[in-house]
């Protein structure tokens, strides 16, 4: 996940050498075989709950339903996901909103489709949080300023995020010192006093209360309620080509996001058929929310913020970016 | 002598297993961060039984086998006919030491972009990294074969393919194998690799799994069997060296007149 940001700027060279030489006419339309009219479609997720209502989706037939079939395949992060999509092996990936925005503003042709996931928007029960240890002398983000904050991928969503919410304490976030750590990790190193802070989602999150860790902020409801944090998305090429396929993977998700929204319990059940997450630790895991359709303030909101941050060489058209 | 040596390996590495179980029982590291070797253990007979684990583990020596083939057969070929047709060496020797240093995985993007997370990816990363290694070995051993007798075959009429096959292959195969199993070793790390990064199946899949779903002592009964792989495999490619090269004064053991 941490790599996100930084292969998808690696891809942006190597895709923009690829245009150039012409080699990504071999789009992905073929790959996606019809068959007695199912079409298949090769989605690249990365294996965390946060995409449980895809497997949800295909276990309950309601892709087969729209004529769909998902091929999954898993990948560390955006490493192999956002190259994938735009070289068309993937049709469809899952991706953070703000790294979109950052591929949109640098012509990466990718467009999202269907919503993924939103904050719970629950102030101290987000699925993602920003922790400190037990004993630690931090109370809010304010305290921050001068401490080692880790995030996985600076200068991405939750670096934003956090910004958000020291901002909000009446903090200076130009004084927090942030540190790039998968998450992953961040138990262990705030655990060993390694950092001050952590920016986690789940099972991370679970991990670190499970020690005594502290939640000082939920800074992804800093940004704004009911935040859209991740969308699946896929090529402009693809989505100009199939937009068939496309209204399919659409309505498909939307039903599969519902469900999955109302049947936390099954949600919870199929992630174990994909990630290794240990049965005690997954009952404690807060579930992001699931709403069928993208909130685009949300997004505006986010992307005023990136915006304020630096992080786009030029404003994003979430006009283009957003189905 | 040899079941001293048996005894004393074996004493090593109890006493390390032993180590691994009461630093973290002892507090001196964390229980959940690095978790002692019985639960590791615990884990691994889990995996075990698991098949899932044999089919990644199926697919990582796929990855494995057929990206060393492709590249020992290709840093074979390559090294010889680089080396028999004249001024080759000269002028591929540049192009070479500039490629050879590439590291394999900065060319995950490129794998990504031509093959997805499919078995390719991992084969291109891996055929990569090995083909150096045979390759140098070659031109190495090559380089090695003894003028006289290479101008004694000259003399004797002996065509271009006889003195390949008769003088300079015999001269270059301890090079050849000792390329080879430098390869194995390689072709392993970068297959893991390959399958954790990019997240093409197989057992670095596996291990990425584990580690983000926060399940510890799985990914490291995980990282423990691809100890055991790159121990087997080393000890295999050592024992086919031995075998290929029983001829050989290096293996004899006796001193050359």
């Amino acid at each position: 996940m941490r790599r996100r940001l930084l292969v998808g700027l690696t891809a942006v060279s190597v895709l923009t050498a690829a245009t150039a030489c012409g080699s990504s006419d071999s789009s992905g339309s073929d790959k996606a075989a019809e068959s007695g009219g199912t079409t298949t479609v090769k989605v690249g997720l990365i294996p965390i709950v946060d995409v449980a209502p895809l497997y949800l989706g295909q276990q309950k037939g309601i892709y087969s339903k729209h004529g769909l079939k998902l091929e999954i395949t898993t990948a560390q992060g955006g490493a192999a996901i956002v190259p994938g999509v735009a070289s068309g092996q993937f049709q469809f990936g899952f991706s953070n909103v703000t790294s979109l925005m950052v591929a949109q503003s640098n012509n990466v042709p990718v467009k999202a489709v269907a919503n993924a996931i939103a904050s719970t928007g629950v102030e101290g029960k987000d699925f993602s949080g920003l922790t400190v240890k037990q004993d630690s002398p931090i109370k809010s983000p304010k305290d921050l300023e001068g401490k080692k904050v880790a995030i996985n991928t600076l200068k991405n969503i939750n670096e934003t995020a956090v910004r958000a919410s020291v901002r909000k304490a009446g903090g200076d976030p130009d004084k927090v010192k942030f540190v790039e750590l998968a998450f992953d990790q961040m138990p262990a190193a705030l655990d060993s006093g390694q950092i001050d802070a952590a920016q986690v989602v789940e099972p991370a999150l679970a991990t670190i209360k499970s020690q005594g860790g502290r939640v000082i902020a939920s800074p992804l409801v800093d940004v704004a309620p009911d935040l859209t944090v991740a969308m699946y998305f896929t090529s402009t090429q693809y989505a100009q080509q199939n937009p068939e396929v496309v209204k399919k993977f659409q309505a498909a998700t939307a039903e599969a996001l519902a469900y999955a929204d109302a049947h936390p319990d099954e949600a919870r059940q199929v992630v174990t058929t994909y990630t290794k997450i240990p049965a005690a630790v997954l009952e404690k895991v807060t579930l992001p929310k699931w709403p069928a359709e993208p909130n685009r303030a949300s997004i505006e909101a986010l992307m005023k913020l990136g915006e304020e941050d630096g992080l786009f060489k030029s404003t994003p058209d979430l006009d283009k970016l957003l189905p | 002598m040899k079941g001293q040596n048996a005894a004393l390996g074996a004493a090593g590495l109890a006493a390390f297993l032993a180590l691994g179980e009461a630093v973290p029982r002892l507090g001196l590291v964390k229980e959940a961060y690095f978790p002692p070797t019985s639960r590791i253990a615990d884990a691994l007979l889990d995996e075990v039984a698991d098949s899932a684990f044999w089919t990644a583990l199926g697919d990582t020596l796929t990855g494995w086998a057929l990206g060393l083939a492709i590249a020992s057969c290709a840093g074979i070929v390559v090294g010889v006919l680089i080396s028999v047709v004249p001024h080759l060496r000269e002028a591929t020797a540049s192009t070479i030491e500039f490629l050879r240093p590439i590291p394999s995985v900065a060319l995950i993007p490129l794998a990504v972009l031509l093959y997805g997370s499919e078995l390719r990816s991992v084969l291109l990363l891996v055929v990569y990294a090995s083909f150096w290694q045979v390759l140098i070995q070659v031109l190495y051993g090559v380089q090695d074969v003894d003028p006289v007798a290479e101008e004694t075959a000259r003399s004797y009429g002996l065509g271009t393919w006889a003195r390949i096959r008769h003088v300079l292959w015999p001269t270059a195969l301890p090079y050849v194998m000792t390329g080879v199993r430098l390869a194995a070793a390689v072709a392993l790390i970068l297959a893991i690799t390959a399958e954790l990064i990019i997240g093409a199946p197989g057992l670095g899949k596996r291990i990425g799994v584990a580690q983000t779903s926060q399940a510890v002592p799985e990914m490291y009964a995980l990282i423990v069997v691809t100890g055991v792989l790159g121990l087997l495999i080393n000890v295999g490619a050592r024992t086919v060296e031995r075998r290929a090269l029983a001829w050989h004064q290096s293996v004899r053991g006796e001193v050359a007149v």
